[in-house]
């Protein structure tokens, strides 16, 4: 069946009535329901996908605002904390209990919700038919459904954020027995069962996601766009999806033991535990360290799958706006690959300190660390597509050198970490936290940045406004820097992450000023963050429209579809490819689009 | 007020943000796309070299600022630790020069190559000889790396010294319990379903007779300047994490799964205090496990003697099972007995309070 | 359109159809995840040791009968003898429910036996068992519900549908729980 029909046969079966030459953009009449709302264009559920992750995304940032605030400012009251937080900011401070709520909250919205549905659930979405050549994705209704399923999740998590004794707080990776027991922490009760429903949810809709971004890559792709002629984009989304399909599950396995666990009386995690007024509990043969394994075998996987979307961006953008190839397409590839595999082989990198096999242990931690040679690769790839090149700082570009640079910072510091006996001193202390958000809280987001002002036209039509684009970028790179950089000598300092206050502690009760200004800086972040989304809501209404086709010069294939493409993508025939993706000053010319046939004089390139 | 007056000033600069937005726009339509865009491209191209100028000060001026209040600037305090201390100069050695090498190339390229009418792209899409050589390099390191890492790790992780004493080390929200063996060398058997707050802190199985000197204690644990110590760790109820950061060593405390670890220290408390200059300085446990709301204060304290101190110590505390059936006692005979023998989980403090006060 | 994009490309395997093959793929790793789990608990202190109830051999052999049904069924849709398929397919789904049944009753006879799935006296063996199989007990249901869907489609006059790709995916689905479901046994029975 082809692109045409599946198109045609979303939710019927495919009749075969209607080959030929009709395009079905003009004969469905949409409803706004059928448009907006429950809309089977995957260009629609793309931006569904992206405002969701936009609320999330001013939700966590919002979290990590508050509880800065009390890291910052640990003495100091706020009465106004108090209007909106209510109980759980008695007399204007911050409690125990609303900061581990804040912080677990904060990391799970946004690497799962931002940045895994929000990342790629946009760019997969949006990007996968638009550069393979296909009217719509392998099955459109599947698609509808990922995204209703991550709206249900959403809904869910922030239920979970009113019931009395409060949302989940038992940190992002919720290990049990803390997880497992509600007596043991009010976080535990009802708003554990909430947080596990929304991830059960968030599971059916990533995975719905993946198998179909992967039949689409694989089975619909037009006609000369063969697999080493894809986009980098392409592969990167297709190595993501692959990596969910195969780790989600195993995550939910794991979830519903704990289910289990925390409903049923059984005792998969749980063994000898004796609770302060409660007394001893039932379960004898558990092992709490089980779990971890199970979430960790997804957890790591995540991380790539948060990381590879926007290293597929990355590599794109920077090749067209240096207007040169990129640099080593078929090592980029490789490389991809090679991440993706050994991002399933390395999961107890996180479990150095559990009392793992130290056989065992020294395995992860050559896998671990050969992971940085692909990493290397990839590094050294992208500078030398800006070797001698024509560098046009658009404000993607420059979102995508800030990825670069901040992959750089943020992956390096992984070899500290993934060396176990280094791993012992740096676990748990702020040395994590600036590892992590350097190459995951910020270089992924600018990653997704770098996407959406490449695509906003794309998208809608308009530009998004160029000076804000730099204020944005700009304050947010070195913004990040401050925050996030010396939170390493913290770590250093071995202060430990995940607490609430550090004035009992001589060890490491010397940063008070340092938070303050790390706090000071997120609050200025933020508020830029939200410049960037006035930016981006005003564009789409009130920006300037964008009248070529082609704005940035660029050679695959969703340039060659109308401004405002509808549902279909393409107003007659799918175009033919001719080339791979990376034909940028060849033979003296601007660039070759994929669509143009090789010319007769032109050079080789392999 | 405070509040209405921030969020006005915000409000504030981002109207006038927006403004010269918009403008900029209109100029930029105005002049010509392409001009503005050659504009544009000149700023970010300095700012990008501006960028880096200022960043590597910055690294400098953040080490200044900051190294003093790390732990790299005393001996770590235990033997194995000063090996940690090593791998981290080592690592940071490498990856330094990676990230000051690539950080530079980066910038400066994006600065030099920005665009220009008179620059002709070098198409240049691939080369098997530069690809090789930047996956081999990072290889060699990282073995190195490797190689070194995994003999300390095999080294904390192996079996400690002959010499070494062994404490055991409980984890429960949110404090620790600590247990020596006694004279006999081993401690008695435990059942966590015998636990009670009051009168058995750990669950031990009274009728085991191996545990009838065990020493229980909160709070303090002393250990042996020189003379390497195993823990042997674990949990009452969620999962802790007993965090040495002067010794520099880190286990969890997982309920049902007892976990190792062993070091030697280096410094008695009192030689910390003047090598640190800190006359408050402690050995602090921080535990690095989130275990529940009261998390950030599980503190556990470790006093460090020499021989001497520790034995004169050592002979002052009371076994736990006598402290509970002080009828037994076979030193002190009836007469004790009803001083309150339920407050024991409190007496052991005192008891070390009273035994440092003394030293 | 569509004549031009098949005689030119290499003939590819539907999309629906590779959709389910990555679905199934996915799963995989779900029961991947369960029994490796089943095997580390195993290795560890306090493993409860018991027989399979018989009626798991029952409902075996049930749901390998339901294979062969399914697997006439597609044949019929293909030779348009649209009466047979109906049975067939409403064969098919009853011994499917029949399947979930005897699996419920496996359970109830663990029981009976003092052998407890869940609460404070359950052992984690049986939980896995209960686990485990529960999930897949889902999945089985999971496929009878889309066997009804098909069901309802081929009475329902509307539709005259000669497209077998549907049939063939539910097939493809059905023989692929069966095949879990003997890994599952035989991993209960002879490996975990
Ligand atoms: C996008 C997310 C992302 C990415 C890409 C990475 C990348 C890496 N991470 Fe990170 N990591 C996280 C997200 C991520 N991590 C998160 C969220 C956690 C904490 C979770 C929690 O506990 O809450 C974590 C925690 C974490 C730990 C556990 C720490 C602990 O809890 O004690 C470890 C340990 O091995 C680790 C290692 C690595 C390594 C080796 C890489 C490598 O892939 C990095 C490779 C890149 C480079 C090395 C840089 C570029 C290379 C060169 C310039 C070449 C030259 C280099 C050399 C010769 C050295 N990470
Ligand atoms: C990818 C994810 C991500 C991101 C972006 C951030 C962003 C930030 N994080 Fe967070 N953080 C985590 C993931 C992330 N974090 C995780 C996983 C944890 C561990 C949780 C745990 O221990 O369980 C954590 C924990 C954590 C801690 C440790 C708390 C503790 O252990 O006690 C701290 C402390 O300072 C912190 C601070 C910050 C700050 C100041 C930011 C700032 O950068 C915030 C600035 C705001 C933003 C960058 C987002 C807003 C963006 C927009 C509004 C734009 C929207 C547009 C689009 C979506 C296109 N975070
Ligand atoms: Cu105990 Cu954290
Ligand atoms: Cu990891």
């Amino acid at each position: 069946m082809s692109n045409e029909a599946v198109v045609h046969a979303h939710g019927a079966v495919a009749t075969h009535e209607g080959h030929g030459d009709h395009h079905h953009e003009h004969h469905h009449h949409e409803t706004f329901i059928t448009k907006y709302v429950f809309s089977q264009d995957h260009k629609m559920i793309a931006k569904q996908f992206l405002i969701t992750g936009m609320v999330w995304a001013v939700l966590g940032g919002l979290m990590s605002v508050l509880f800065r605030l009390q890291l910052g400012y640990p003495d100091a009251t706020f009465p106004w904390l108090e209007d909106i937080l209510g109980k759980w900011a008695k007399g204007g401070r911050i409690t125990q209990e609303a900061y581990y709520a804040l912080v677990t909250t904060h990391g799970t919205v946004l690497v799962f919700f931002v940045l895994t549905a929000g990342l790629s659930g946009t760019f997969a979405n949006f990007l996968i038919p638009l550069q393979v050549g296909a009217r719509d994705m392998a099955s459109p209704f599947m698609n509808m459904l990922s995204y209703w399923f991550f709206f249900a999740a959403s809904i869910v998590m922030l239920s979970s954020m009113f019931v009395e004794t409060g949302p989940f707080s038992g940190g992002w990776t919720a290990y049990p027995p803390l997880s497992a027991l509600g007596d043991a922490s009010p976080g535990s009760k009802t708003g554990m069962d909430m947080w596990l429903i929304s991830m059960a949810l968030f599971v059916v809709s990533s995975l719905l996601g993946g198998l179909n971004y992967i039949a689409t890559v694989l089975n619909m792709r037009t006609k000369g766009m063969s697999m080493t002629r894809l986009p980098l984009t392409i592969w990167a989304l297709f190595f993501t999806a692959v990596l969910g399909v195969l780790s989600f599950p195993v995550l939910f396995s794991g979830f519903i033991l704990l289910i289990f666990d925390r409903n049923f009386g059984t005792s998969f995690y749980l063994s000898d535990i004796f609770i302060n007024g409660v007394g001893a509990l039932p379960n004898e043969g558990g092992s709490a360290i089980l779990y971890q394994h199970l979430f960790w075998f997804l957890g790591h996987p995540e991380v790539y799958i948060i990381l590879l979307p926007a290293m597929g961006m990355v590599s794109e953008i920077l090749s067209v706006n240096s207007r040169k190839p990129i640099f080593g397409y078929m090592a980029m590839i490789g490389s991809l690959f090679a991440i993706a595999i050994l991002a399933f082989l390395v999961w107890a990198h996180h479990m150095f300190v559990t009392g793992l096999n130290p056989f065992l242990g020294s395995i992860f931690v050559l896998l671990t660390l050969l992971i940085a040679v692909p990493s290397a690769i990839k590094v050294f790839n992208w500078l030398t597509t800006l070797w001698r090149g024509n560098i046009r700082f658009t404000p993607g570009m420059l979102f995508a050198i800030g990825f670069v640079s901040l992959f750089i910072s943020g992956g390096l510091t992984g070899i500290w970490l993934g060396n176990s006996a280094l791993d012992i001193h740096l676990h748990d202390t702020y040395f994590v936290i600036a590892h992590f958000h350097i190459v995951m809280g910020v270089a992924s987001m600018f990653g997704m940045f770098a996407g959406i002002y490449h695509w906003f036209p794309k998208m809608y039509g308009k530009y998004l406004n160029n000076t804000m684009g730099y204020i944005h970028f700009w304050v947010t790179l070195a913004g990040a820097y401050l925050i996030f950089w010396p939170m390493h000598y913290e770590g250093l300092a071995g202060m430990p992450r995940r607490y609430y206050d550090y004035s009992i502690w001589e060890s490491f009760k010397q940063f008070v000023e340092l938070n303050r200004f790390i706090s000071t800086v997120a609050m200025i972040v933020f508020a830029v963050q939200l410049l960037f989304l006035f930016n981006f809501f005003y564009s789409i209404f009130k920006g300037r429209k964008v009248t070529s086709l082609n704005p940035w010069g660029a050679t695959t294939l969703e340039w060659t579809t109308p401004i405002n493409p509808g549902h279909g993508n393409w107003v007659g025939e799918i175009p033919e490819v001719h080339r791979w993706a990376y034909d940028y000053g060849k033979d003296g010319k601007e660039f070759i689009a994929q669509t143009t046939p090789v010319g007769a004089d032109e050079s080789e390139h392999h | 007020m405070t509040m209405f007056l921030t969020i006005a000033v915000i409000v504030l600069i981002f109207v006038v943000i927006f403004q010269i937005a918009k403008a900029s726009e209109y100029v930029s339509v105005l002049k010509g796309e392409e001009v503005s865009r050659k504009q544009n491209n000149k700023i970010n191209g300095f700012l990008m070299i501006g960028f880096l100028v200022l960043g590597l000060f910055g690294v400098w001026y953040c080490n200044e600022l900051y190294y003093g209040k790390t732990l790299l600037v005393h001996d770590a305090a235990s033997v194995e630790g000063a090996r940690v201390d090593s791998m981290l100069w080592v690592t940071l050695a490498v990856t330094g020069i990676v990230f000051i090498l690539t950080q530079i190339v980066l910038f400066w390229f994006a600065y030099k190559y920005q665009e220009s009418e008179n620059r002709k792209v070098f198409f240049f899409p691939h080369n098997n000889k530069l690809e090789v050589i930047w996956t081999v390099i990072p290889a060699i390191a990282l073995t190195v790396l490797v190689v070194i890492g995994l003999r300390n790790w095999f080294l904390f992780t192996g079996e400690p010294p002959q010499n070494a004493m062994v404490v055991e080390v409980t984890g429960k929200q949110f404090g620790w319990i600590y247990r020596y063996p006694g004279k006999d060398g081993s401690f008695g058997k435990k059942y966590y379903k015998n636990i009670d707050n009051a009168s058995n802190s750990l669950g031990l199985i009274w009728d085991d007779k191996l545990g009838h000197d065990d020493v229980v204690m909160e709070q303090t644990m002393y250990l042996v300047k020189g003379k390497p110590v195993k823990l042997i760790i674990g949990s009452r109820d969620v999962i802790h994490d007993v965090g040495l950061v002067h010794f520099r060593m880190k286990m969890d405390a997982v309920p049902g799964i007892p976990t190792t670890m062993w070091f030697t220290p280096k410094y008695t408390t009192k030689e910390m205090k003047e090598i640190t200059g800190n006359p408050n300085f402690q050995y602090e446990i921080s535990c690095d496990q989130m275990c529940g709301n009261g998390h950030y204060s599980m503190k556990g304290v470790i006093e460090v003697v020499d021989q001497e101190e520790f034995d004169a110590w050592m002979v002052k505390q009371k076994p736990y099972y006598v402290q509970q059936f002080p009828e037994k006692d076979p030193a002190a005979p009836k007469a004790v007995a009803d001083t309150a023998a339920k407050t024991a989980s409190v007496k052991p403090v005192e008891a070390a309070k009273k035994a440092v006060a003394k030293m | 359109m569509m004549t031009s994009v098949q005689t030119n490309e290499p003939k590819r395997i539907h999309p629906h159809k590779f959709t389910m093959w990555v679905a199934m793929g996915s799963i995989v790793m779900a029961f991947a995840g369960l029994t490796s789990a089943y095997i580390v608990k195993k290795n560890q202190s306090s493993w409860l040791e018991f027989d399979l109830p018989v009626v798991f051999w029952y409902s075996t052999a049930v749901i390998l009968i339901s294979s062969v049904t399914m697997h006439l069924a597609t044949k019929a849709f293909k030779a348009r003898e649209m009466g047979r398929y109906r049975t067939l397919m409403t064969v098919t789904a009853a011994l499917g429910v029949l399947f979930i049944v005897l699996q419920y009753l496996g359970f109830v006879n663990l029981e009976a036996n003092n052998i407890a799935l869940v609460g404070a006296k359950s052992n984690s063996a049986a939980s896995f068992l209960l686990v485990i199989t529960g999930l897949h007990m889902v999945h089985v249901l999971g496929g009878v519900i889309a066997l009804l869907v098909m069901f309802i489609r081929a009475y329902s006059s509307k539709t005259k549908t000669y497209s077998s790709v549907p049939v063939e995916v539910a097939g493809t689905y059905w023989h692929f729980v069966d095949v879990l479901w003997i890994y599952l046994f035989i991993f209960y029975n002879w490996i975990g």
